[in-house]
């Protein structure tokens, strides 16, 4: 666990070795805009291109700082002792790989296959307990030195998650950015036993089905895949998600096909479609550019097969930009 | 691409075009000057004083200007508008045939385009981009296209496009024209306009709910926006319940007769007249709305989710005729194939009547609000009203039959939810309703 943390963080200095040659901007060496607080306005057009380039570079250093944080801090007490914690953790391992291998008897992920097979609409997310929230981590530009702050804890009567939070595009005085501002909530990676990552597989179903309550900010949609090689870090497939704002919950179906494909936060000129094989986590971003509070509440995340829904993928890969395809 | 861009220029041109790339434009020359000036001065003083002294009050560190920032100095009658700052690009003009610096003149200029109020303006962006002398950047071989030819320019020239994109500002053929001029075809700049051409236009019009760009000025056009913005029903109707006095001085709001806008629909004032006098309705606010970049507060009156013990029960008529069966109740189980439904019970929330948005954030102002929806709601006459309003205005979540103050959170915002339910209001309340 330890070791794979480690890993992720020696990939990040690298990273930032290469940092001046990476293509942030098809210029190379330029990073003079470092955390774009990619204004989505809920009309236009501004700045989509912008916007992914910075945030999604953005939070896929701070999920390894998060992580880094999570393992390295010690909080146990000193009179714990170190073996029995150990070998209470590889019996927990164990034990959670014989239930993986019963499971796979009964059928994927434990349940029956006749089952799993003709759903049309599963739950993926949902948050009527403490624990759910525990599957989501919250960041913010504060780790790069910017002063939003984002909140994330159960709703009334525990029937639903609340994010809140201000946003604030002041941009951070470390001399290398400047633009800053953006709020994300990203779903932790499954993991199985032996921390293996476990990714979900959507295959059979084409939309993304959510049902919050925003206020009226236009917030953007991450999914990413496998994250394991090094050129995959900060990829990832978004779109944009308008909240109405108001006391009525909202219903926001999002298919799969208009999801494009972003690196480093920007959007790509080769475009594909999202394959739903093995989908690692899903995050949400605010990331405006209007300084102020905001507040998301979701009541669940769930995927359905939209029999209406027959496009496969939305977007044309343009000759100008890209002419060998 | 790149990384042949990277290689080329450390070998070429060492680290200080490394530093320069590497995106310390904006803030190069401030920094570094006020630090050097300051520290002889510190040294100074640590030597003459051993006794610790009261910190003295931070000195803002002296801005050294720079080049060509005298131009942007507002005009005499204080004014910063679109001729002021089209005036000063001119003016650089006429420095040098040269345009000796114009790179960092562009990038001052775009800073300063937010003070100025142009930074949605694309023919000031022109403009901008016409400060570029033509032709010079051109890559004329396949050797200067390989290598960035003018790296900083073409940097410069990306700028100003994602500036532009920014704000969302589609460019026009003037734009393509110029960067035609100046960079060539196969630049990076002229590779920017083409993906925001495509992208912009791609993205136009995804807003399921559109707000339009320029919002209105007048509070009460703000607040029928919002409204009708948040109500899905489009049979709902709006009314103000009282304008704003108009005084002397613009902009200045009278404080004793904000404006109220309310909105509801057919279907609320149907729910409402079947209400149980019984139980109370509930003024819950303010919550905050955000319509493009201007958050305004809105109340809501609802109720909470009768009791299920309180649900009616229907009545099964007796069969009377034996022959064939009068009501068929054949439930049907579909198969999974055809089950959309989630598997989850989705958060029920009681009722909601009515919406309003109003200028102050004080319980009169709701009070009069009540009244004039009792006019279109008679019924409201006999239903108690509880008044719960959020201290600050913040999110306040409605709950579904939970009573009594949530526990306050830590975050330091000031947007805890807390239920301030006041008795003294709400006798005070049915008295009002009663009479």
């Amino acid at each position: 666990m330890a070791l794979v943390h480690k890993f992720q963080n020696s990939t990040s200095v690298l990273r930032n070795c290469l940092r001046p040659s990476a293509a942030l901007n098809p210029f190379g060496a330029l990073h003079f805009v470092d955390y774009s607080t990619s204004l989505q306005k809920p009309v236009a057009p501004p700045n989509r291109v912008s916007q992914q380039r910075k945030t999604e570079e953005g939070f896929q250093r701070h999920r390894q700082k998060e992580d880094a944080l999570d393992i390295t801090s010690p909080e146990e007490k000193p009179d714990v002792s170190f073996d029995k914690a150990i070998i209470d953790e590889a019996k927990d391992h164990f034990r959670r790989l014989k239930n993986e291998i019963v499971a796979h008897w009964i059928g994927p992920e434990g349940r029956p296959l006749h089952e799993v097979l003709l759903e049309q609409a599963r739950v993926i997310w949902q948050f009527r307990e403490k624990q759910d929230l525990d599957k989501w981590i919250v960041t913010s530009d504060k780790a790069i030195g910017g002063r939003s702050e984002i909140f994330l804890k159960m709703g009334k009567n525990n029937r639903s998650a609340l994010l809140y939070g201000t946003l604030s595009s002041e941009a951070p005085q470390d001399g290398d950015s400047s633009q800053s501002g953006y709020c994300a909530m990203i779903s932790r990676i499954r993991r199985g036993a032996f921390e293996r990552k476990l990714p979900y597989d959507w295959s059979q179903f084409n939309t993304l089905y959510l049902r919050v309550r925003g206020d009226g900010r236009p917030w953007m949609v991450n999914i990413r895949q496998d994250t394991d090689l090094i050129q995959r870090k900060n990829q990832m497939y978004c779109y944009f998600m308008f909240t109405r704002g108001g006391p009525y919950w909202q219903e926001i179906k999002i298919p799969f096909s208009k999801f494009f494909f972003s690196n480093q936060g920007r959007i790509r000129d080769v475009q594909s479609q999202l394959i739903l094989d093995k989908i690692s986590s899903i995050g949400f971003t605010l990331a405006d550019k209007v300084d102020g509070p905001f507040f998301l509440e979701i009541d669940f995340i769930g995927v359905f097969a939209d029999p209406a829904h027959s496009e496969e993928f939305a977007y044309e890969n343009s000759p100008a930009l890209n002419p060998r395809l | 691409m790149s990384w042949v861009l990277a290689r080329g220029l450390s070998r070429g041109w060492g680290s200080i075009c490394w530093d320069t790339l590497s995106g310390s434009h904006f803030s190069q020359v401030t920094p570094q000057a006020p630090w050097s000036l300051h520290y002889s001065t510190v040294n100074h003083k640590d030597e003459a004083w051993l006794v610790p002294q009261p910190s003295e009050p931070q000195r803002k560190p002296i801005r050294v200007l720079t080049p060509h920032e005298e131009l942007f100095r507002p005009s005499p009658d204080g004014e910063r508008d679109k001729a002021s700052f089209v005036g000063a690009v001119q003016n650089f003009r006429q420095y040098s045939v040269h345009k000796r610096g114009h790179v960092d003149f562009i990038y001052l200029a775009l800073r300063k385009m937010q003070e100025f109020g142009v930074e949605r303006d694309l023919a000031v962006y022109n403009l901008l981009l016409d400060v570029f002398p033509k032709e010079v950047f051109r890559p004329r071989n396949v050797f200067q296209r390989i290598f960035v030819h003018y790296p900083r320019q073409q940097e410069c020239g990306i700028a100003v496009l994602e500036q532009m994109e920014r704000h969302g500002i589609m460019p026009n053929k003037d734009t393509e024209f110029l960067l035609i001029q100046i960079f060539g075809y196969k630049s990076y700049p002229m590779l920017k306009f083409l993906r925001m051409k495509l992208w912009l236009t791609r993205f136009k019009n995804i807003n399921p709910y559109p707000i339009p760009r320029d919002l209105p000025q007048d509070p009460v056009d703000l607040a029928k926006l919002g409204l009708r913005h948040m109500e899905p029903d489009l049979s709902a109707k709006v009314t103000v319940y009282q304008m704003a006095l108009p005084s002397d001085t613009p902009g200045a709001e009278d404080p004793t007769q904000p404006h109220i806008v309310g909105i509801q629909s057919p279907e609320q004032q149907a729910t409402l007249a079947h209400h149980n006098p019984s139980r109370p309705v509930f003024v819950e606010g303010p919550f905050s709305l955000w319509l493009r970049n201007k958050c305004v507060y809105y109340y809501i009156l609802r109720a909470d989710l009768p009791p299920p013990e309180e649900k009616k029960v229907e009545e099964i008529p007796e069969e009377w005729n034996l022959y064939y069966p009068m009501k068929l109740d054949l439930d049907y189980a579909r198969g999974n194939w055809d089950n959309y439904e989630f598997d989850i019970d989705k958060v029920t929330e009681g009722p909601i009547f009515a919406m309003c948005m109003a200028g102050a954030h004080d319980q009169g102002t709701l009070i009069k609000w009540i009244q004039g929806l009792q006019e279109t709601n008679p019924a409201l006459a006999q239903i108690p009203v509880v008044f719960r309003l959020a201290r600050s205005p913040g999110e306040l979540l409605t709950s579904s039959g939970l009573e009594g103050p949530s526990p306050l959170q830590a975050p330091p915002q000031g947007q805890e939810d807390d239920h301030p339910l006041q008795p003294l209001q709400q006798q005070g309340q049915s008295g009002v309703s009663g009479a």
